[in-house]
């Protein structure tokens, strides 16, 4: 086993709430411009009568829309030269790199338009791994999604690959 | 309901039975064809303003082959692909994808996939599907899970 790319103090953070919990109305027209963009046309997210028969309360989203819901609105001096938002909170790892490894979602309730979305992100899990090309850092942001039924709608697992 | 944007042809095709589907089944293939409209909406709409999506010089800079198609859009192409084939009575209630490579304006992208298990008393059904570029490199392996309607 090589030395620890994890820093002692990040082990501790694990389970730790890195940012939310924030909380958003799903907008129509939001919703729509976003099924728009993929290119996904399907009725129940423009059609409320195809909606309700697909047995939906009103107008459904995209599947992985809320994700993108609740970004909140940030200053553009807040960019880095690479166009991402500094990040409030920051994981140390003793890497050089991190990379996007994934995304595993869990849809357990549907998220309709005019529902009220609160996320909170907690960090999940980090393992140190050993790869072919030598170690490395798997992390995972954990998002949860609750409605304003108190309900979790849904569950986002992003994977960062680091080494 | 889902468009071939190859032959410019709606096909409706009815949604899978249950009670006659089996694993090992194929789904038809969905195709994309990304252009630097689509990344711009795509970036718009997701409230993602990540140079190497719309900064041709920039993504170069990173090692990149031209400005790329967002993970995130793959991947809602990949639930876009389960959903439709499945019908507006079904659930997606999963679904996970690895980022290997990602796509560039211009290309043809093809979605593909095929029942790995089919619990026909709960209407559950396992996927393993994939994104590929129409000359076969994997973009993204993925698997997705749905609930088709019992009765």
């Amino acid at each position: 086993m090589s030395e620890s790319l994890i820093p002692a103090e990040t082990l501790e953070r694990v389970g730790e709430v890195l940012s939310g919990p924030v909380t958003t109305v799903i907008d129509r027209r939001e919703a729509q411009r976003y099924a728009y963009a993929v290119g996904d046309e399907n009725p129940i997210y423009f059609d409320e009568v195809a909606a309700h028969e697909a047995g939906y309360r009103t107008l459904v989203a995209p599947p992985t829309y809320v994700t993108h819901a609740v970004v909140q609105p940030r200053t553009a001096a807040d960019l880095r030269t690479d166009g991402l938002y500094r990040e409030g909170t920051r994981i140390r790892l003793r890497v050089d790199r991190v990379m996007f490894g994934g995304e595993e979602w869990d849809f357990l309730e549907p998220v309709c338009v005019g529902d009220e979305i609160t996320a909170t992100v907690r960090l999940a899990a980090v393992d140190q791994k050993e790869g072919r090309k030598g170690p490395f850092v798997r992390q995972v942001r954990e998002t949860t999604f609750v409605n304003q039924f108190g309900d979790e709608v849904a569950r986002s697992r992003m994977i960062g690959i680091a080494r | 309901m889902s468009t071939d944007t190859a032959t410019g042809a709606e096909t409706t095709t009815a949604a899978p039975d249950l009670q006659t589907l089996n694993a090992g089944q194929e789904l038809p293939t969905m195709h994309k064809f990304p252009d630097e409209a689509q990344l711009f909406l795509y970036s718009a709409a997701s409230h993602n303003p990540h140079r190497i999506h719309y900064d041709r010089d920039y993504a170069r800079f990173e090692g990149h082959d031209d400005i790329i198609v967002h993970g995130p859009l793959q991947g809602a192409w990949l639930t876009q692909f389960v959903t439709d084939w499945a019908g507006p009575d079904a659930r997606l209630l999963g679904v996970t994808w690895q980022n290997r490579a990602s796509g560039l304006p211009g290309e043809e992208l093809v979605f593909s996939g095929t029942v790995t298990s089919v619990d026909r008393e709960t209407g559950v059904v396992e996927l393993e599907i994939a994104e590929h570029t129409s000359d076969g490199r994997l973009l993204m392996p993925a698997t997705a899970t749905v609930r088709l309607p019992t009765a």
